[in-house]
């Protein structure tokens, strides 16, 4: 059977087929991929979740990448971080990423970060992104997330694995935030359990709702979490409502109107 | 009723979904109780879509949703 070519071109005028399969569904086209190559992602953690986003954003034609990490490779990140390999230990996660992503897309400008996201950096790090993508392992570092994107007015993809659990959600000024749903832990595990194929399905489904918001095409999760169960095949949404009481949401607008 | 919906970990050894009868509880610490969670372990407890405290009156017709952590990276 032959196959109908949609033929795309790099700027040197060489035809390029590395995007020709997601230039062939109407949802993208030759308009959705140059709108992805002139995007700006963040990815704030190169963990469990971020190899699978950073690998399919940087295998989708992302223009330019930022990773944030500040963590190094250990033996007991190889059942879920594929980005990385038993040579790798020892070695700084960002580093490593970078390299991998580059050898998988050098169309893509990688560019990294290798501190630790906290509320005094988040506002610079997240400036002039398109879209962020959290991966972190810590609710007190989601939080942080949570509240610059919300300053910034840039839409934040979240996500989280536990087990064989785990739920992705979409932030922005205009829906529930993580601090509207009062998201908390009392006391976080020091090692969170996790099976790497969880932690694929939640990093994939972060990585479409990227693609989603980007391309403005779809049913992003404003005010919604999808949750997962792979033990007892489901998924769930389940309807948020925006706090008018919130702090976050409510210093996000103080601030815009002292400005 | 009200319905009681348990998310990740919340499931393990309970159904997904739980109806129970409105009279029997007044907040959603005796719903939470009922079920043997403790307080401290719910990461988010929603009722009807807004985030709620266990001190939270509870009603016939109200949708529970609660949460454990789930914050893994």
């Amino acid at each position: 059977m032959t196959e109908t070519l949609s033929l795309y071109f790099r700027p040197s005028g060489v035809v390029d087929l590395r995007y020709q399969r997601q230039i062939l569904m109407p949802e993208i086209g030759k308009d959705g991929q140059d709108k992805l190559q002139k995007a700006r992602v963040l990815v704030v953690g190169a963990g469990g979740l971020g190899s699978p986003v950073l690998t399919y954003l940087t295998a989708a034609g992302i223009g330019h990448i930022t990773i944030v990490d500040y963590d190094i490779v250990t033996e007991s990140n190889l059942n879920r971080q594929f980005l990385y390999g038993t040579e790798d230990i020892g070695k700084a996660k960002v580093l490593v990423a970078a390299e991998k992503l580059r050898a998988l897309n050098a169309d893509v400008k990688i560019t990294i970060v290798s501190d630790k996201i906290n509320s005094a950096n988040s506002l610079d790090i997240i400036r002039g992104i398109d879209v962020v993508v959290d991966c972190v392992d810590s609710v007190a570092a989601r939080l942080i997330v949570n509240s610059a994107c919300l300053i910034q007015n840039i839409p934040l993809v979240e996500g989280g694995v536990c087990q064989f659990y785990g739920y992705v959600m979409s932030i922005c000024r205009d829906s529930a935030c993580l601090c509207c749903i009062d998201y908390r832990q009392e006391e976080q595990q020091a090692y969170t359990p996790v099976i790497g194929c969880t932690a694929g399905v939640i990093g994939s489904l972060q990585a479409n709702e990227c693609l989603k918001i980007l391309l403005n095409i779809g049913e992003p999760l404003f005010s919604k979490m999808l949750t997962y169960d792979g033990l007892r095949n489901s998924f769930d949404i389940v309807e948020l409502k925006k706090d008018d009481q919130c702090g976050e949401c409510h210093k996000e607008q103080t601030k815009i109107f002292t400005k | 009723m009200i319905e009681v919906r348990l998310f990740a970990t919340f499931r393990d050894g309970r159904e997904k979904i739980l109806y129970l009868d409105g009279n029997d509880y007044l907040h959603a610490a005796d719903v939470l109780k009922y079920l043997g969670i403790g307080n401290g372990d719910v990461a988010i407890l929603l009722i009807n879509g807004r985030h709620s405290k266990p001190e939270k009156d509870v009603h016939d017709g109200d949708i529970i949703a609660l949460f454990p952590p789930v914050g893994g990276g």
